[in-house]
């Protein structure tokens, strides 16, 4: 980076390549859903490589790896692995990069869920399976774009902070804080379950201020507790079984991880 | 004479993971695979024992194009199960819903994925430079999509606010009658994409497959119809049935199941070619003019008309979601869009939308707690697979017959996966 200061020196444009692993596809949807500002964006960066909207194959090198979706395969462990080596920073992108997301539902049993689907054993097209887990769980990663979809504009932003710097730090907090700036009233003064109170913060409670309670997306956030969100829901007398099962739809395997190691 | 063999790793600009081989000895093809290299994602399994609540928010991560139209079904199985009524207003809402992903999909599908291949780029971007008033213009397209979807669901794809009975928020009159003047103000434009696909040279190719749509009398249903036609086959069927009419089957090398229809046997193509030819006398006059203009009258059995098809789709949806948003805010639907109350019960729901790629059904198997015991997934491109089979050797054979060399025969064969618009992750699901 260091020759890139010289004022003299010829700046080249960052090589960024997107990589789509287990997904809906949605986050990198997302990307191409900020219309106005994509060529912006675009304007800044050599886009190496990006499979949704090009037919140019991968460059071996490049400088960042923008990586969506879960690990679910053998290859695609490799995959990112590869993009590890070849990358200077790795961007998780989405639910699934970044806590296993959906895909992470079928972590705890996956060999039940392949015979509950295929049969006896799943065709060949699928690969080599692994257990869902999030793309941190087989290489660092430099830098995450939370929840399910990603805003778009909070991957700018990332990735404007790994080519550029940024002294912003990621938000750790529950998302009970930010939600109640929204003054929406919670959804517990109804009776109902709502998922903030272990999720972190960041989304800005979008879907509590549209009638909504919190499905967890964005992680569980490392200043929570969730044995005492579990005391709170029965307290409330809701089914804390039910916290548990709504739970694992977005932290799975952090779920699964926090049991293993009681 | 030589075996020819095309084998593309890894299509390009199409959702999803897909590869392609084909061989062609003495100017028969001898193979004709369109892998689908997904991984299992297990959707199916992964919503067993979940409460019907969540059941649609994990439903909706099978596709982040359609994910609107995942919704949509599967609160309809639902609500098919609890006896839930919901009013004129949920409905049109849930309409504008599916409209909003048209727009996304047809416009991303058309100028992001399926232009370049006729305009001999590899991607969107050379066109941004070359045309830039065309590119604008398709952002543009696409973008109304996405505020059409934000503004009914709360954001772009994997909409917050349409749950089982209702919506848990809805905009102003004032917001749905800015709506209806961009919808009015991108007409033009879609008029235009319809005589720009026209103008492309495709590979005269005759599907001998079947089409399937959902079909309503007097109308273009895309949600509110339990009835589907098999266009060539002529006769109609009801979404309840649609176990016992439509087979899946497994094939080594898809991550897929295929599907045929039992009846007849035959591989059969569902997407908005399908559409415009079981529902040609109901599209909006502007719309139907365009398609007449563009030569796309019923039957068409080109499936690279599929482009032509989805470009008058876009007209007809932008006529369609402006009328029903100024009846949205002129309060012409009758009851609100809060959700009704409803009380939980056992039994099996069959939702069947038109996704904007084609017919998609969930079926539900719900017991007394409103827990999922059973549920199966059918998605339009997972239907579409084997007929693009067959159609991609039909294909393969006339251009090698026409002597036409590998590179052209392998860039064919791509436009023609492309012009199917498969979601090939969603048919993996």
């Amino acid at each position: 980076m260091s020759e890139n200061l010289s004022p003299t020196a010829e700046r080249r444009a960052p090589r960024v390549v997107v990589i789509g692993l287990a997904s809906c596809f949605g986050c990198q949807i997302n990307i191409t859903n900020i219309e106005r500002h994509l060529m912006d964006v675009l304007g800044q960066i050599d886009l190496g490589y990006w499979q949704l909207t090009s037919s140019v194959p991968m460059p071996d090198e490049f400088d960042v790896a923008v990586i969506e979706g879960a690990v679910t395969t053998e290859e695609a462990a490799e995959t990112v692995r590869r993009a590890r080596e070849r990358a200077g920073s790795v961007i998780a992108i989405g639910s699934c990069a970044v806590t296993g997301g959906i895909p992470g539902m079928a972590s705890g049993d996956l060999a039940g869920h392949v015979e509950a689907v295929y049969g006896d054993a799943a065709p060949d097209a699928c690969g080599d399976l692994l257990a869902p887990r999030p793309v941190s769980d087989v290489i660092d990663v430099d830098a995450e774009v939370r929840c399910c979809p990603i805003d778009p504009f909070e991957f700018v932003r990332v990735l404007d902070g790994v080519l550029y710097g940024s002294n912003r730090l990621p938000a750790t907090s529950a998302l009970c804080g930010e939600c109640s700036r929204n003054e929406k009233g919670c959804f517990y003064k109804q009776g109902v379950m709502c998922l903030g109170l272990v999720t972190r913060a960041g989304c800005g409670a979008k879907c509590p201020a549209l009638g909504r309670p919190c499905n967890g997306c964005a992680g569980l956030s490392p200043d929570s507790n969730v044995e005492a969100a579990r005391y709170v829901v029965g307290k409330r007398g809701l089914e804390v079984a039910r916290f548990n099962d709504a739970l694992e739809m977005f932290n799975a395997v952090a779920i699964n991880a926090a049991q293993g190691e009681e | 004479m030589a075996a020819t063999e095309i084998s593309v790793d890894h299509i390009a600009r199409v959702e999803g993971h897909g590869d392609i081989r084909l061989v062609i000895e003495d100017g028969q093809v001898t193979t004709c695979e369109m892998a689908v290299v997904e991984p299992a994602r297990l959707f199916e399994s992964m919503v067993r024992g979940r409460s019907f609540e969540e059941v649609p928010y994990i439903a909706s991560r099978v596709c982040g194009i359609c994910s609107s139209s995942h919704v949509v079904t599967d609160l309809r199985a639902i609500e098919q199960v609890f006896g839930v009524e919901v009013t004129d207003r949920t409905e049109a809402l849930r309409e504008l819903l599916l409209y909003g992903s048209y727009l996304q999909n047809h416009g991303t599908h058309l100028f992001v994925f399926a232009a370049p291949d006729f305009l001999g780029h590899k991607s969107v971007f050379p066109l941004a430079e070359g045309n830039p008033e065309l590119f604008e213009r398709a952002l543009g397209l696409k973008a109304l999509g996405n505020e059409l979807c934000t503004l009914v669901g709360g954001r772009s794809i994997h909409p917050i606010t349409a749950v089982v009975g209702g919506f848990t928020h809805e905009i102003s009159a004032d917001e749905y009658l800015r709506l209806a003047e961009a919808m009015d103000a991108t007409r033009e434009f879609a008029l235009a994409s319809v005589d720009l696909f026209r103008d492309f040279d495709t590979v005269d190719v005759q599907t001998e497959g079947d089409l399937l749509a959902m079909v309503a009398p007097d109308a273009y249903p895309v949600c509110t119809s339990d009835t589907l036609r098999f266009v060539r086959a002529g006769y109609d069927f009801s979404a309840q049935d649609v176990e016992e009419e439509i087979e899946e089957y497994p094939v080594g090398h898809s991550a897929a199941f295929l599907a045929r229809a039992r009846r007849t046997g035959h591989p059969y193509m569902t997407a908005a070619l399908a559409r415009v030819n079981a529902s040609w006398d109901a599209l909006s006059k502007d719309a139907r003019y365009a398609a007449a203009k563009a030569g796309l009258r019923p039957p068409e059995y080109n499936p690279f008309a599929n482009n032509i098809a989805q470009a008058v789709e876009l007209v007809d949806v932008l006529d369609r979601c402006a009328a029903l948003c100024r009846r949205l805010a002129a309060n012409e639907f009758e009851g609100g869009s809060e959700p009704v109350k409803f009380d939980v019960r056992a039994g099996r729901g069959v939702g069947f939308t038109e996704a904007p790629r084609g017919a998609l059904f969930h079926i539900l198997d719900i017991d007394e707690g409103g827990r999922v015991r059973r549920a199966s997934i059918m998605t339009p491109t997972a239907q579409n697979i084997a007929n693009l089979e067959a159609d991609m050797r039909q294909l393969a054979e006339k251009m090698a017959a026409g002597g036409y060399d590998t590179d052209l025969i392998t860039l064919e064969v791509e436009k023609l996966v492309r012009a199917y618009d498969p979601c090939l992750s969603c048919s993996v699901h």
